[in-house]
Order: C-alpha cells, then sequence, then structure tokens
C-alpha cells in the first residue's frame, strides 16, 4: 500500500522556464499540491497515537519503519472539520524543513508538470486557509492550491501556540 | 596525510585522557597523597603527552611538557620532597598545558607560559646556566643537546670538589663509595646512525644501573670539523666504568634493545688499575670537550630556528640539583629511575592498553543500539503474534521466545555498557574551573566531588559539560562569598561546592550545592518586578521567587562581570537540559546556601517500562518511576476542597491524579488500578489507570526530532503492534495536571 516516488531530489529551485513537478491531492471537492520533491512517500491510512493537548489539526504520532511522525489532518486544518479517516484515505510523507511529518489527506491525484510562470500568488483568502496557501495554479478544469507546508504544520511542534489553543 | 590528520585526533584524544588522568594525580598529590604511584602516573602522562606531541611537532607542547616532566620527575627520585612540592603550581602547569593541547588541536598560536616555566624551573633548583635551547629541532638534534647538557655539567663540576651527578636526570655519583664487585669497563662505539634509530646515548647508558656507574666518560675524536658535520649522524664514543656484581651476560642483554653487538663490549678491568683507571679516563674529559661543547652550542644556535630560541626547553637539562659536599655520602642512589625504564614501562602499558581496548566511533555504536532497538520491537511483536497460537504449539514457541528475550535483553545490556561512561569524564573538568574562578573572584573555595564512577550514556555525558559549568560558576559568582564576608557571616572563609553525581528513578541526579549565601529573593523579585516578568500586585511564594532565577535576562549581580552577570547564564542551563528530557530545580535558603539539581535520563535508547491502558490509549511508565500498583477499590481517596484527590499511602498524604483525565485519553474510561510513582524530588503520587497491560523493554524513540515536546511525556516508543505509546515523565505530566486548563507562565513551571 506504498508509493515511493523516485523523483525524490526534485526541487522548485528551477530557472524561469522550467517547470515546477507537482503533486495533488484532493480534500473533499478541493485539490491542493506540493512540489514532488518535498514528498519522500504515500502511504495508506493508519492508526494514530493521539496526543495530549495536541492542536486540533494534530491527528497523532505514527511509526514510519522506527522512525515516529505527527499526522496532521489537512481538513481540519483548512477549517473543513475532522477527516473519518478510513482505509481508502491517505498520508502523504513530506519532509519540511528537517522534519518528517505525515498530511492526511482523502486521495493522491495526480503529478503534473507546471511552467514556474503559471503559478500565480495566493489571493486574499477569507476561510481558514489563509496564510497556508502558497500559490494558485490553474489546469483545464480545476484549480490547485499550492500548499506552504511549513505553514501547515507549524502549529503542531510549537508548544505554546497549542496550548493556547487547547485551552 | 589523512591517516596523519586520523592519528593526530587520536593523540589529541588521548591527550585528553592523559591530561585527566595527571589533573587527577595531582589533585591527590595536593590533598596529602604520599603514594608513590600517583607521582609514577602524573610523570607517565605528561611523559606521554610530550611523546605524542614531539611526534606530530606541537612545538611550544613540548617544550613546556618537558620542563613540566623534568621538574616532577625530581619529585619521582625524591630529590625534591613530596611534603615540599608546589603541587598548586603543577595544577597550574597542568592546566596550562591543557591549553597547549587545546591551542595545537585548533591550530592557534599558543600562549607562551614564561612564568610558570620559569617557576618550574625553580622546583629542585635549577642551575642558573642551564643553557637555553631550541626545542623543534630533529631527534638527533635533541639527543645531542641532551648530551651537551651533560658533558657541560660533567666538565663544569670541579672534579676534586662535588659528587655533581649534573647530566640530565641520571643521578650518578662520581665519588662513589667503595662497593662491592668488580671494575667493568663498557665501551660504546654506536654506528653513525644511532640518532636516526631514535636511540639516545643517554637511553643506551641509562640501561646500566644508575648506582653502579663509576665514570661516564665521552669521546669525541671521531667528531668532523664543524662544516662537514651532518648533526644527525653519532660521532661520539662513550666509555663506562661501572663497579658491579653483574655478570657480563646481563650486562650485555640491558644494550638488547638499543644497540647492536658490536656497538659495545664489555671489558673486566683488573682490580689492582682501577684508581688509576678513573682518574686516566676522568682527566681527559675535562680537556676535549671543552672546546667541543662549545661548537656543539654554536651549532645548535645556528640550527634552531631564531623565534624558538626563546623558548628555554626541550633540551635544557632539567635542573641539575646542586651537589653535595664532598664527604657526604653519595645521594641515596635508591629510587631505580633511569629514564630507560619508565619508557619500557610505558610502552608495555601502551601495549596493554592497545590489548584490551579498541576505540570505536559512538556511529557505529548507535546503529548497533539502533538495530537492537528494532530487534527488541519485532520481539515484542512475535509474542504478541504467538498469543493467538492454538495452545500446544504456543508452549513450545513460547519457551523458544522466552530465550529469544532473554537474549535480546542481554545483549541491549552490553551494548549499552559500551556506551555508558562514568561521569568522571566531566566532573575532572570542573577542578580547574574552580581554581581559574576561585582566582579570578579572590575567593576561596574547595570543591567536593562525589558520586564520579557514576555511569550514564555517552551522549547524556557530552551534554553535561556545559550546563554543570555554568551551574559551578553561577555558584562561585553568585552564591559563594569573599573570605571576608563569610568570616563575618561565621562562616568558614573557605566555600565548599559539592558536586554530586548519583542514580536515582531511574535517572541520573547531578547536583551542585554550595554554602553560600542563597538566593537574594528580594532582589531578585525587584529585577523580575522592574522587567515586567512578575506583575507588580503578583504574590509569589518564596520557592517560586527562586525559581525565577532560571528566567531569562535576569541576573542579579550587581556588576556584570566576566564570570557571569549577564543575565543568560541559568535559563541557558534550563533549555539545554530540558532538550535532553532533563529538568532542573533549585533549592535555597537564605544565608545557608544554594542548591541546584539536575536530573537526566541515564540514555536517550532503552527503557523498561509497564505498559498501561487508560481509555483507548496505552502508555508506558518507565518501571524505575514505579513504587507500587495497587487496586483502587481497596484504597479509600479523600477529596480536598480544590477538588484535588488524595490517598494514604504508607501513612502519607499522596496527591492522586487520574492519568486519562490529565492526558485527555479518548474512549470510556474506567480506572481500576493505582499506580504510585516517585517524582524526582523523592515525593510520591498516585495515578490512577484502566489497567496494566504488561511490562517489557521499550525503545525510546524521539517525539522532538519531527514534531515537538509533548507535556506529560518524555519521548515515544513502539509497541509489538507497531503502534506508538507514548512514555510518561511523571513530573512533566504533574505540571501539566497542576496547570489544568490556566495557562501559567512558562518561566514558572519548570522546575517542578
Amino acid at each position: 500500500m506504498t508509493l515511493q516516488l523516485g523523483e525524490k531530489h526534485f526541487t522548485s529551485a528551477q530557472p524561469e522556464s522550467a517547470a515546477r513537478r507537482i503533486v495533488t491531492f484532493r480534500v473533499g471537492d478541493r485539490t491542493f499540491g506540493i512540489d514532488v520533491g518535498m514528498v519522500r512517500e504515500i502511504k495508506g491510512w493508519q492508526a494514530t497515537t493521539p496526543l495530549p493537548h495536541a492542536a486540533p489539526h494534530v491527528r497523532g504520532v505514527l511509526n514510519l519503519r522506527g522512525v515516529i511522525l505527527a499526522v496532521y489532518d489537512l481538513r481540519t486544518a483548512i477549517g473543513l472539520g475532522v477527516t473519518d479517516a478510513t482505509a481508502t484515505h491517505v498520508i502523504v510523507v513530506v519532509d519540511v524543513e528537517d522534519k518528517t511529518a505525515g498530511l492526511l489527506v482523502d486521495s493522491v491525484s495526480d503529478i503534473v508538470d507546471v511552467p514556474v510562470s503559471a503559478v500565480r500568488p495566493a489571493p486574499d483568502l477569507e476561510r481558514d486557509e489563509h496564510g497556508l496557501i502558497e500559490g494558485l495554479v490553474l489546469l483545464e478544469n480545476d484549480i490547485v492550491a499550492l500548499l506552504d507546508l511549513a505553514a501547515v504544520i507549524k502549529d503542531g511542534g510549537d508548544v505554546t501556540a497549542r496550548q493556547a489553543r487547547a485551552n | 596525510m589523512d591517516a596523519l590528520a586520523e592519528l593526530k585526533q587520536t593523540f589529541f584524544q588521548e591527550c585528553e585522557e592523559l591530561l585527566g588522568a595527571l589533573e587527577q594525580k595531582l589533585q591527590a598529590l595536593d590533598e596529602g597523597s604520599r603514594d608513590s604511584e600517583d607521582v609514577n602516573a602524573a610523570f607517565r602522562a605528561i611523559h606521554s603527552i610530550k611523546g605524542g606531541a614531539g611526534a606530530f611537532g606541537c612545538t611550544e607542547l613540548v617544550a613546556f611538557a618537558h620542563v613540566f616532566e623534568a621538574s616532577l620527575d625530581h619529585l619521582r627520585s625524591g630529590r625534591v620532597a613530596l611534603e615540599d612540592a608546589p603541587f598548586s603550581l603543577f595544577l597550574r602547569c597542568s592546566d596550562a598545558v591543557s591549553d597547549l593541547v587545546a591551542a595545537a588541536r585548533n591550530d592557534e598560536p599558543a600562549q607562551a607560559r614564561p612564568d610558570l616555566l620559569a617557576a618550574l624551573e625553580k622546583v629542585g633548583q635549577a642551575k642558573p646556566e642551564a643553557p637555553a635551547a631550541v626545542s623543534d629541532e630533529p631527534p638527533g638534534i635533541a639527543a645531542l643537546g641532551n648530551l651537551l647538557a651533560m658533558v657541560e655539567a660533567k666538565t663544569a663540576a670541579p672534579a676534586a670538589s662535588a659528587a655533581d651527578d649534573g647530566w640530565d636526570d641520571e643521578p650518578v655519583a662520581a665519588v662513589a663509595a667503595p662497593r662491592p664487585g668488580r671494575d667493568v669497563c663498557v665501551r660504546i662505539s654506536p654506528e653513525s646512525d644511532l640518532f636516526r634509530r631514535v636511540i639516545e646515548p643517554r637511553v643506551v647508558i641509562g640501561s646500566l644501573p644508575a648506582e653502579e656507574i663509576v665514570s661516564v666518560t665521552c669521546d669525541m675524536s671521531q667528531v668532523p670539523a664543524l662544516e662537514a658535520l651532518d648533526v644527525t649522524d653519532c660521532h661520539m664514543r662513550f666509555n663506562v666504568m661501572l663497579r658491579t656484581e653483574l655478570p657480563v651476560e646481563e650486562i650485555v642483554a640491558k644494550f638488547d634493545f638499543t644497540l647492536a653487538n658490536e656497538e659495545f663490549e664489555v671489558e673486566i678491568m683488573p682490580a689492582a688499575a682501577n684508581d688509576d683507571v678513573v682518574e686516566e679516563t676522568a682527566a681527559p674529559v675535562s680537556e676535549v670537550p671543552q672546546n667541543v661543547a662549545a661548537d656543539l652550542s654554536a651549532i645548535l644556535a645556528r640550527l634552531g630556528p631564531a623565534p624558538a630560541a626563546a623558548a628555554p626547553a626541550e633540551v635544557a637539562p632539567p635542573q641539575a640539583p646542586v651537589a653535595v659536599a664532598a664527604s657526604a655520602p653519595p645521594p641515596p642512589a635508591a629510587p631505580p629511575r633511569p629514564s630507560a625504564k619508565p619508557a619500557a614501562n610505558d610502552a608495555a602499558a601502551a601495549r596493554q592498553r592497545q590489548a584490551v581496548s579498541v576505540r570505536v566511533d559512538l556511529d557505529r555504536i548507535d546503529r548497533l543500539m539502533n538495530l537492537v532497538g528494532e530487534i527488541v520491537i519485532t520481539q515484542s511483536m512475535l509474542v504478541e503474534c504467538v498469543r493467538s497460537l492454538p495452545y500446544d504449539v504456543y508452549a513450545k514457541t513460547a519457551e523458544g521466545i522466552l530465550t529469544l528475550s532473554r537474549q535480546t535483553r542481554e545483549l541491549q545490556d552490553h551494548v549499552m555498557a559500551v556506551r555508558a561512561q562514568p561521569v568522571k569524564a566531566v566532573f575532572q573538568r570542573m577542578p580547574r574551573l574552580v581554581r581559574e574562578l576561585a582566582q579570578t573572584l579572590g575567593k576561596e573555595v574547595k570543591l567536593v566531588l562525589e558520586g564520579e564512577n557514576t555511569e550514564v550514556d555517552k551522549t547524556i555525558i557530552e551534554e553535561l559539560a556545559d550546563p554543570l559549568t555554568h551551574m559551578i560558576r553561577n555558584s562561585m559568582d553568585h552564591g559563594l562569598e569573599t573570605p571576608d564576608e563569610r568570616i563575618a557571616a561565621g562562616k568558614h572563609p573557605e566555600g565548599t561546592i559539592k558536586l554530586i553525581a548519583e542514580h536515582r528513578a531511574g535517572r541520573i541526579v547531578i547536583s551542585v550545592t554550595d554554602d553560600g549565601r542563597g538566593i537574594g529573593r528580594d532582589k531578585l523579585l525587584a529585577k523580575a518586578r522592574s522587567r515586567g516578568l512578575v506583575g507588580p500586585d503578583e504574590k509569589l511564594a518564596p520557592e517560586e521567587i527562586d525559581q525565577l532565577i532560571f528566567a531569562a535576562g535576569l541576573s542579579t549581580a550587581e556588576a556584570v562581570s566576566d564570570i557571569s552577570g549577564r543575565g543568560v547564564g541559568m535559563d541557558v542551563v534550563r533549555r539545554n537540559v530540558e532538550s535532553l528530557g532533563g529538568r532542573i530545580s533549585v533549592d535555597s535558603e537564605p544565608g545557608r546556601g544554594c542548591k541546584f539539581t539536575l536530573a537526566l535520563p541515564l540514555t536517550l535508547a532503552v527503557l523498561e517500562g509497564m505498559v498501561i491502558r487508560c481509555g483507548d490509549d496505552r502508555y508506558v511508565i518507565p518501571i524505575a518511576s514505579v513504587i507500587e500498583t495497587q487496586h483502587l477499590a481497596n484504597t479509600p481517596i479523600e477529596h480536598l476542597t480544590f477538588g484535588q484527590e488524595v490517598l494514604r499511602w504508607r501513612g502519607e498524604v499522596t496527591p492522586l491524579y487520574r492519568l486519562g483525565a490529565v492526558m485527555g485519553s479518548s474512549g470510556t474510561r474506567d480506572e481500576n488500578i493505582i499506580i504510585i510513582a516517585e517524582t524526582e524530588r523523592g515525593g510520591n503520587v498516585g495515578i490512577a489507570v484502566d489497567e496494566i497491560v504488561g511490562q517489557q523493554q521499550v525503545v525510546v524513540k524521539s517525539l522532538e526530532a519531527n514534531y515537538g515536546t509533548v507535556n506529560g511525556a518524555s519521548a515515544a516508543t513502539i509497541l509489538g503492534d507497531g503502534l506508538v505509546a507514548l512514555i510518561l515523565d511523571v513530573d512533566s505530566m504533574l505540571r501539566l495536571a497542576a496547570a489544568g486548563g490556566r495557562q501559567t507562565a512558562p518561566e514558572l513551571k519548570l522546575a517542578g
């Protein structure tokens, strides 16, 4: 149930003419994307161990071949409630800064090449994902919101922010 | 080149160990030990450092170490009585050596310590005319220099007046009392490559029993003219007169390691000719070498690189003791200490060390440790699988698994043991710190170390040095008073700092206790108020005020000093310690002193845990924290007015916490069991849980690596079914419980 991606070292730091290769995935009716270079692997849902007094979008921790990492519920992070995780849900394992984290999403859709010039800046969003979106890409029939992963997981490891929320 | 760099690294590592040993021995001697083995060990340490430093071209280090070694040698030989020896000087010198090693390691220019050198020279009454010489010449020149010094000393001694054993560190009774035995003449005519074989004539002659040498003469007639002279060639011939009872074979055997058979001959002299021979051989000594010696001095001066000439070093004959009067009996020849012997001992010791220990990269041990950890997980997984087997199969398999688990545990213990080190490695740096600070601050301080052999994982050892240094600095600067103040307060002028390590509740607890003035609570509180850390109307208990010392940006020292006072000390310590999964707390008694307690996990790798369940969640509580377990139903519980539950346990009122509520466990809770656990401060607490699932070794996995700190838990582990369980940290859990819904200032809840 684990899919390893080959091009792990593909990063967004490409020349202007180059394309960004993006993994897209869905949460509800929304489509999100991150650079393929940040994705370490994609695996099926696996039960997590909840953490005491963690931020709502921190689903808990799981064991990935001996390494413990936290899983973040993207649905909760963008304010759409808690994912009722089943075997069909997917955890995207990503490398963010120097940490490894899991992102709980509904499904992974595609890997697409997008010219860097096609990435538009994120508009001022009124919804909860404010600050989590780095840019937008228009595909034929879809809008892909590129995630700022560091912002998504930011509150997780930060004790005070987490406590503030919990209290 | 890389191989050399690697060797050099090894040398520096060894230096650290040697310096530790050196300092420790000197300290013991300073404190009144009269054990000659301590002196010998100190000498060996500095000798080995010098040897290695020479091989790696650390000039300054060699120079200093040599003088140091020489003064220690006076102690070893008994020329300076242990009672009179300036051990505080020696300790300062050992600090200086340590500085030089550090400088050499970092390729920084070394700081010359002429003051110490001068003081060292005085030990054992140095001869003022000790020739200064260069220190970084090839070994041949060094040998030549030694020899030269020897010859000079010989010639300088008026033949009639004194029994001057002036050459280097071999005491030779020139005028020997009549001894039993017969006269033997040993003629040594070494091949010219003697120096290149790294053999000094001094060592060759030193292998003869010093007390039996009647005279040594050097024949320099073969030395070519200055222009043609290759200083790495040996052109000297020696005649050694012995009065000995040793059979010829034994004398020959003494040169086994240094000379080829054709390089020397042993001749038994006719007894009657005895006196004449001595005088005949002695006579030319005073003539020939005079000019040759001058030539050699000139060579040395010319060969020596100019700057090095300033360093009085390497070949300076170390302080020949002043001659005894002619009528006096020859100096006691009892201490058998020709320089060849310690060298041989060192070599033997080194060989022995090599045989019993191997240096291993810590990374490799870590990988091994990780692997063992995975085996432990797999094994507990197997145990769960086996449970579902039909009974007859289960019985057999269970037996095998039992064996496997025993072996795994043993394997794990051994790997752990490889990583464990006594805290001595850190503790032994502290006396120096205290000495230096005491001098800077003008305070008198006695440092007491206890529990140095407490073992702890190497990773922890490395992290200990900084916090401990800070804590000791803090105690010395803020805690202890000056001698005058202490006397005024009716205390002993000398303050005491105790550094104690012990194992407690599965942790290593290190405390730094001083008997100084304690924390100035009023001042601290005023400062905290002025910085806005404490509200103007906020009332704090005395203990709470003490904890403010860990808040950032606070320092009570009136003047900012070099040592501390910028307020970056204790909060940095706190952060360091907490990042290791440890905690620090302070207990202060005004006027009586202050005690900082630091508790750290013994290892970051494995622990013995009790797996417990609360609702749907499982946790691991370190078995070391558990004192006992009992049924909730049998325990009378009282409710205090503010909602806190307490129970009576062994006659004491013990607070009770419900784990599920504190940790926010999911599912329905049904508490049945109370676990009585110990906190770091020695208090007890009851923790109510649903069920005890089992007991097993768990591999500690960091939560910080990919997430962050989790309140109530020190780390996590992976259970047999592959799921993660949090490892509870009782103290952190209590803080979480105490915090409840109330958001406390982070500064105030650090030292539960």
